[in-house]
């Protein structure tokens, strides 16, 4: 009989790739389950955040509330934003500018955010524009007047110039 | 997440290496590198700071590109068609392995600051939409921090493949689309028959010109790109790696610049100056482009995308510098065994757990400490400066291979290379030293006591501690494997040689 035995390197190759394949099925099906997981957390937070997302609503406060920021606004000379832009950001208590503005923590991602035009780790600080805070805090004097004082002691240290073109 | 002690690129079988199995089942598309690579840098987050300087924001931008953009991107689309490895074998080819190794180690410890502030700022994000007070609670920070941390080194831990899916998905789903959606409702506004919120006319092309101020927001903005480089450790995946990574890097430059413009130009277009001011806040301002066209309810959504954005881009970050840490570990035996070990998808879970805990603690100071919190932004300067190092030695790195190793195959060239080096060498100077310039926040403190901190923490991260691995390397941390080696080295080479 001429009959041939199977080489033992084609043998172990051949287990080799059995091997090989069941690695990259298990690979497959492991990353199919992370990109699964990744789209579920993520709707998941989505209509969570949705849900208890909650917008500002028009209401007479609100507009009046409005006109006197914009009327601080003018007085100081800076642009007014439309009324309407400004009932919907800021409604009738200053929303999330008026939330702790010296807290420590808002104190240091504002901070870090007084930076340059990079998302990435490339963000670095600039010297910012008196602009920045200036009408921020003719916001909270209109809306949240007793965090002013919070207000001015985390950016008294703070030195800016007018790189904006007004 | 077992670890095993094997070569790098070994698979879980244990019977195949990189050089055989690790490109295929590891491999990726050139695309999806290049969305990896624009996930690394780009953002719609920074698109409301810049939106405040109006039509000026595009000088702002295409500036630091000519001088920082063109430049890294074609130097490391050159020579990672050319060698694989990333920076580090780039800079120990060109210029010796210690410096290979201060490169990589630059690129990775810049790495550890950044993880606290872009997940503080996920967290912060995520508050706004659910609850704006959790943004002040050191607690309700310090846990998504770290959860979000620890979840990006599990995923980083299931290999490169993984990665650059989930990166492509953070892009796309929470940069490319709202960007889009940015723009498209930017020329809407315009299409109304509606003014520009900002002058669009020639006066306000540049920026005003008000000294130093201007020239520290010039070319601090170069910074902007930095990162284009970091996937080049990753070439080794792609099928065709001399020609494919170029590709890569030049869809990925477009991408970086069209979201970094046209974004801000759109929002400029629709919120005024001031009003972008006054909401103090990346989403604030958001909130006040949606609000103009009464589709607030599109603030959470966005919201949310950001954060699929931010996660996709840390991920990368995640992956990458730390793969090249790995290599030269590896090599040289310059960190000590623990750190090498690999887990059964190839990829350095103790380098990722290490830099995990350190991050950890840094999170957690950030957290609770208001005086960490406050200052964290000197962390940003001092890191900033640690990676400038990374493009010096780049730079001339390249420079030096052209001359010493010229007839080394390349799958693509730079025209000019030494005029393109010079430029991107003396971009990267002018900011290292406008680093030394204090900022907004350091406020009307002393010039010396600035320059000491940032000096200090460029010394003992950027050259201190480098210098004391190498220092106390062992020879028998070195795990020399031929295959490992052949696998990192030749796939690049090879091809372009074919």
């Amino acid at each position: 009989m001429n009959t041939k035995a199977p080489h033992p390197k084609a043998h172990h190759a051949q287990g080799e790739d059995i091997d090989h394949a069941e690695h990259v099925d298990t690979g497959i099906m492991s990353r199919r389950w992370i990109y699964i997981g990744s789209a579920v957390l993520l709707v998941a937070i989505l209509v969570t955040g949705i849900i208890a997302y909650s917008g500002v609503h028009k209401t007479n406060e609100a507009n009046n509330k409005a006109n006197e920021l914009r009327s601080a606004l003018a007085a100081a000379g800076l642009p007014q934003p439309d009324k309407d832009l400004i009932v919907r950001t800021l409604g009738t208590d200053g929303g999330a500018v008026c939330e702790d503005p010296g807290q420590a923590l808002r104190n240091g991602a504002d901070r870090v955010g007084l930076a340059n035009g990079a998302a990435g780790p490339g963000q670095r600080p600039i010297i910012g524009s008196a602009r920045i805070v200036e009408a921020e805090r003719i916001v909270l004097q209109t809306y949240c007047p007793d965090k002013v004082d919070d207000f001015d002691d985390e950016i008294s240290d703070l030195k800016f110039d007018d790189v904006v073109k007004q | 997440m077992a670890s095993m002690d094997v070569p790098a690129g070994r698979v879980a079988t244990g019977k195949r290496t990189a050089a055989h199995a690790g490109p295929k089942l590891n491999a990726i598309s050139w695309l999806a590198l290049a969305l990896m690579t624009t996930s690394s840098v780009a953002s719609l987050r920074a698109a409301p700071t810049m939106a405040v300087y109006g039509l000026a924001c595009v000088f702002l931008y295409l500036i630091p590109a000519l001088v920082f953009l063109l430049p890294t991107s074609l130097v490391s689309a050159e020579l990672a068609s050319g060698w694989s490895g990333g920076v580090y074998r780039w800079v120990a080819e060109g210029l010796s392995k210690p410096l290979g190794f201060l490169a990589v180690w630059c690129q990775f410890a810049m790495t550890i600051f950044y993880y606290p502030s872009l997940l503080a700022y996920v967290a912060s994000t995520f508050a706004y939409v659910i609850d704006p007070s959790l943004a002040t609670h050191g607690l309700y920070t310090a846990i998504v921090i770290i959860t979000l941390y620890w979840l990006g080194v599990f995923v980083s831990a299931r290999g490169t493949k993984t990665v650059a899916g989930l990166s492509s998905m953070g892009l796309i789903i929470g940069t490319l689309i709202p960007g889009l959606i940015l723009v498209v409702l930017g020329f809407v506004f315009l299409g109304q028959g509606n003014p520009s919120a900002a002058p669009m006319d020639s006066d306000h092309i540049l920026p005003p010109w008000t000294g130093l101020a201007s020239l520290v927001l010039i070319v601090n903005n170069f910074l902007s790109y930095s990162g284009m480089e970091m996937n080049a450790v990753h070439v080794s995946s792609l099928k065709k790696p001399a020609t494919e990574f170029p590709k890569a890097m030049f869809t990925a430059m477009g991408l970086v610049l069209l979201i970094f413009i046209l974004p801000a130009l759109a929002i400029s277009w629709v919120v005024p100056s001031s009003s972008l001011s006054l909401t103090a806040g990346v989403m604030q301002a958001f909130d006040a482009f949606f609000a103009y066209f009464n589709v607030d309810w599109l603030t959470p959504v966005l919201g949310i995308m950001l954060i699929a954005a931010s996660l996709g881009g840390m991920l990368t970050w995640l992956a990458g510098p730390s793969k090249g840490l790995l290599t030269v570990a590896r090599e040289e035996g310059y960190l000590p065994p623990f750190l090498q070990r690999l887990n059964k998808h190839g990829v350095q879970q103790n380098i990722l757990i290490t830099q995990g805990v350190v991050t950890t603690g840094i999170a957690l100071l950030y957290a609770f400490i208001p005086d960490v919190s406050s200052a964290y932004w000197i962390f940003s300067v001092i890191t900033t400066q640690v990676y400038l190092i990374v493009y010096l030695l780049m730079f001339v790195a390249a420079m030096r291979l052209r001359r010493t190793k010229p007839d080394h195959p390349r799958g693509f060239r730079v025209p000019a290379l030494n005029v393109v080096c010079i430029v991107g060498l003396l971009a990267s100077a002018a900011a290292l030293v406008i680093g030394f310039v204090p900022p907004s926040q350091f406020g009307s403190g002393s010039l010396w006591s600035y320059l000491v901190i940032v000096g200090g923490g460029l010394f003992i991260v950027g050259l201190l501690v480098p210098y004391l691995f190498y220092k106390f390397r062992k020879p028998h941390w070195k795990q020399p494997d031929t295959e490992w080696k052949a696998g990192v080295g030749t796939s690049t080479e090879g091809e372009a040689q074919a």
